[in-house]
């Protein structure tokens, strides 16, 4: 369980919040989606979680222990983190980009090999014909399918993915996603998903958490937020694509 | 065509093991460099504050002319050869390594290295598995760059007697061989390009292959590209190990005094026809006439570096002049006579610097104030007062070292109350050629100048006495002549061999006609009968010799 506890995080001193007073707990084995546009602070949170950044106030706890009580190393390398733009080594082969962290946590080479091609066997890569290429000779997508592989290489129990799929194109976007559910059906990881995309929080999501200038507005399952918005940014935000789906309705033949 | 492949053919074993110690300078000194200069580098990247002051104090070393920085580091640490040139080299090198290594490095996109941290990497980790990587051809550009630029500054080493194809251009230059200067200067032109590759080979070797390029015909390339600058770095080595020319490192044991018990005499030269012929003779002197081995450190830059290089016994002797010793190194003046300055430098030697003066070859090389022929005769000249009045009409070509020693130019200056309108700097291997093409109208020649004949020109008569005699005799070091007394006696027979006349005739057959002046100095020593029994003796004096024999 990941607990946020009136975390705040101001870049400059206090002046202005990139999250103020944010409050929210993960439960174990859900996908939670922190929704927002951009510059709301999404991305701030989850960087907290794993201490890529560090809170300036409040308490973030992974399993009841304080995140900055914990090495930061150790703690990066037992969650697993998916970057928004791929962040896959381009100098590193396929193969040695989802077996980094098992790499760094000093596995065997055959285990860490026989881990790696497991994982591409599961987000659907052909081993033989990927494992040996480098990043730039596959497409976004399969270049996120390894993004994912090597968030899950050791096997964590958290999910880190900020707007992994933001960069794709809508058809593999929507496979990704529809493969990601799957996944998770199989491996009963706790997710936390940062978007953008209404539709996407949609999909994904057992609760959403509605992010606004660094505050949480709302937090509750896809029908609270749809249909009791807190407020009329919420109400705003999921009436929008309601419209457009309608507006698409009625040219559909 | 055939003269130069005879020419090339018989320099080819010298060509080999110059390219050999060339590769080695350029090759340990850029080693060096990058060893220091990654760190720095990375200390820079880390450190913020440290960026200003290390690359503006690196910046600035790169700014030092490199015949400076090699005179600066000569007096420093005391010592000529291999030392100082390498590290004026590593010196050199240090600033493109440092500067791309820092620029590789910051250049590593930010999501990258986000990634690298997200996914639970040290600091060093990050290093080494993430930004050094990509940092790397980065790096490797300044590694090259370095490279090319020590091949290139290397040639100068040769000054301070750390060899590589310098040599050939120092040659070159000093006997007005054209061939000699393209024999150093192709092959470290050629090895420039020939580092560049290499360096660019191995980077490329360890570059990521890509799918696409698998199962070609390049790939198989890979590995051995990898090994082509360690390959031309052992080349460097061997050759000049197998060379052995362990003085060139330094000579520390004779430094301290004690003579080396090797029995190899090592004969220093300056890098002009006359003293390489002087070398040259006392070397088969000594060749035939001991069992000593002698050691040839010829083409030493300047009296100042063969006077240290003698004081602190990493040559055992070499030809000096009466003169220059009395005023150069022993900074005196006033004595005029010839004998009078034999005997002060004798004694000072002794007592200063542990080195004995010989009997003096025969011929007074001074400084001759040197004019056209037709100049003169159109105006009268005949002495050195004749010109004084005209003088400031006068172009003067004089070498750097005339135009700054007390009992050059200055001095000059003061005993005719003569200035002349401009002085340019010369090397003393083109001054005769610039008279005569009329680029200047001055030269400082000397009295044995071969050339003064041959250029039509006339050396004025110095009518107050002003140049103090120039006797030319060996110098050797007195542990050495008290180990070896067999030295002396070896040299003994040079005494009073030499004319002005006859070393004008031998400079000229260097300089004027390119013959090699281990040639010249055998034939005249053999003709002289002083090589091995009579009855093996060369062709007898005058008779035509072929270029290149001895």
């Amino acid at each position: 369980m990941i607990t946020l506890e009136r975390v705040s995080k101001s870049y400059d001193g206090g002046r202005t919040y990139a999250v103020r007073d944010l409050s929210l707990h993960v439960a174990e084995g859900e996908t939670l989606v922190l929704l927002g546009s951009s510059g709301c602070g999404k991305t701030t949170t989850l960087k907290m979680i794993n201490r890529l950044i560090e809170p300036t106030a409040g308490r973030i706890e992974i399993d009841g222990t304080d995140v900055l009580d914990q090495d930061p190393i150790a703690l990066r390398r037992s969650v697993g983190y998916v970057f928004q733009g791929i962040g896959l080594f381009p100098h590193m082969t396929i193969r040695r980009n989802v077996e980094i962290v098992p790499l760094l946590l000093g596995w065997a080479l055959a285990e860490r090999r026989r881990r790696a091609d497991e994982l591409l066997k599961l987000v659907g890569l052909n081993t033989a014909t990927y494992a040996e290429r480098y990043p730039d000779e596959l497409s976004g997508g399969q270049q996120q399918r390894v993004g994912v592989a090597r968030a899950l290489a050791a096997d964590p129990a958290y999910l880190l993915m900020d707007e992994p799929f933001g960069a794709l194109d809508a058809v593999t976007r929507d496979t990704l996603q529809q493969e990601l559910l799957a996944l998770r059906r199989r491996l009963g990881k706790t997710i936390v998903f940062v978007t953008h995309d209404v539709f996407e929080a949609l999909t994904l999501a057992d609760r959403i958490a509605v992010l606004h200038d660094g505050r949480l507005l709302q937090l509750g399952s896809k029908k609270d937020v749809m249909h009791e918005p807190a407020d009329a940014f919420v109400r705003d935000l999921f009436a929008k694509p309601g419209r457009q789906l309608a507006a698409y309705q009625d040219l559909a033949p | 065509m055939t003269a130069w492949g005879a020419f090339i053919l018989e320099r080819l074993p010298e060509l080999w093991s110059r390219t050999g110690e060339h590769l080695f300078l350029t090759g340990l000194a850029t080693g060096i460099a990058v060893v220091l200069g990654l760190p720095v580098g990375i200390a820079c990247r880390r450190i913020r504050c440290l960026r200003a002051p290390v690359l503006g104090a690196i910046g600035i070393l790169q700014t030092i002319p490199s015949l400076a920085m090699l005179a600066i580091l000569l007096s420093l640490l005391g010592k000529i050869g291999a030392v100082p040139a390498i590290i004026a080299l590593t010196l050199y090198a240090l600033l493109p390594i440092v500067r791309n290594t820092l620029t590789g490095l910051e250049g590593v996109p930010d999501r990258v290295i986000e990634a690298a941290r997200g996914v639970g990497m040290t600091r060093g980790q990050q290093l080494r598995m993430v930004r050094i990587p990509l940092a790397l051809p980065v790096i490797v550009a300044g590694v090259r760059t370095a490279a090319v630029i020590g091949v290139g500054i290397a040639t100068l080493s040769a000054f301070i007697g750390a060899g590589g194809l310098g040599d050939f251009i120092n040659r070159g230059l000093a006997l007005r061989d054209s061939r000699l200067l393209v024999l150093g200067a192709v092959p470290a032109a050629i090895l420039a390009l020939l580092v560049d590759f290499a360096i660019w080979a191995a980077e490329w070797s360890a570059r990521p292959l890509r799918q696409s390029e698998r199962r070609r015909v390049l790939a198989a390339l890979k590995r051995p590209a990898l090994l082509a600058p360690a390959a031309l770095v052992a080349f460097g080595v061997v050759t000049s190990v197998l060379e052995l020319r362990p003085a060139r490192l330094g000579g520390g044991a004779a430094a301290r005094g004690r003579v080396g018990t090797s029995g190899t005499v090592r004969i220093g030269s300056k890098e002009f026809a006359e003293q390489l012929l002087l070398g040259e003779m006392m070397a088969r002197m000594l060749e035939t006439r001991t069992h000593l081995t002698v050691e040839r450190r010829f083409g030493l830059g300047g009296t100042m570096i063969c006077h240290e290089a003698l004081t602190r016994g990493e040559i055992d002797l070499y030809a000096e002049y009466t003169g220059t010793g009395y005023q150069a190194v022993l900074k005196q003046k006033g004595a005029r006579g010839a004998y009078t300055v034999f005997g002060i430098v004798r004694d000072q030697y002794r007592q200063r610097f542990g080195a004995e003066w010989l009997e003096p070859f025969g011929f007074n090389n001074t400084y001759a104030i040197t004019v056209r022929r037709a100049d003169a005769a159109r105006n009268r000249w005949r002495t050195l007062s004749d010109l004084a009045p005209t003088a400031a009409d006068l172009t003067a070509g004089f070498t750097s070292e005339f135009q700054e020693r007390a009992d050059g130019y200055p001095g000059l200056r003061r005993a005719y109350g003569l200035s002349f309108g401009k002085a340019i700097d010369m090397s003393p291997a083109l001054m005769a050629e610039a008279l005569s093409q009329g680029e200047v109208d001055v030269i400082c020649a000397f009295a044995t100048d071969g050339r003064i004949a041959a250029y039509n020109l006339l050396p004025l008569a110095d009518d107050r006495g002003y140049f103090p005699p120039y006797d030319a005799a060996p110098v050797v070091r007195t542990a050495v002549l008290a180990e070896h007394p067999e030295v002396r006696d070896a040299l003994a027979p040079l005494a009073g061999l030499l004319t002005d006349a006859t070393m004008q005739r031998l400079n000229y057959e260097v300089e004027g006609k390119q013959r090699s002046p281990a040639a010249v100095a055998a034939e005249f020593l053999a003709a002289k009968g002083l090589l091995g029994p009579p009855g093996r003796a060369a062709p007898p004096a005058g008779a035509p010799a072929k270029p290149g024999a001895g």
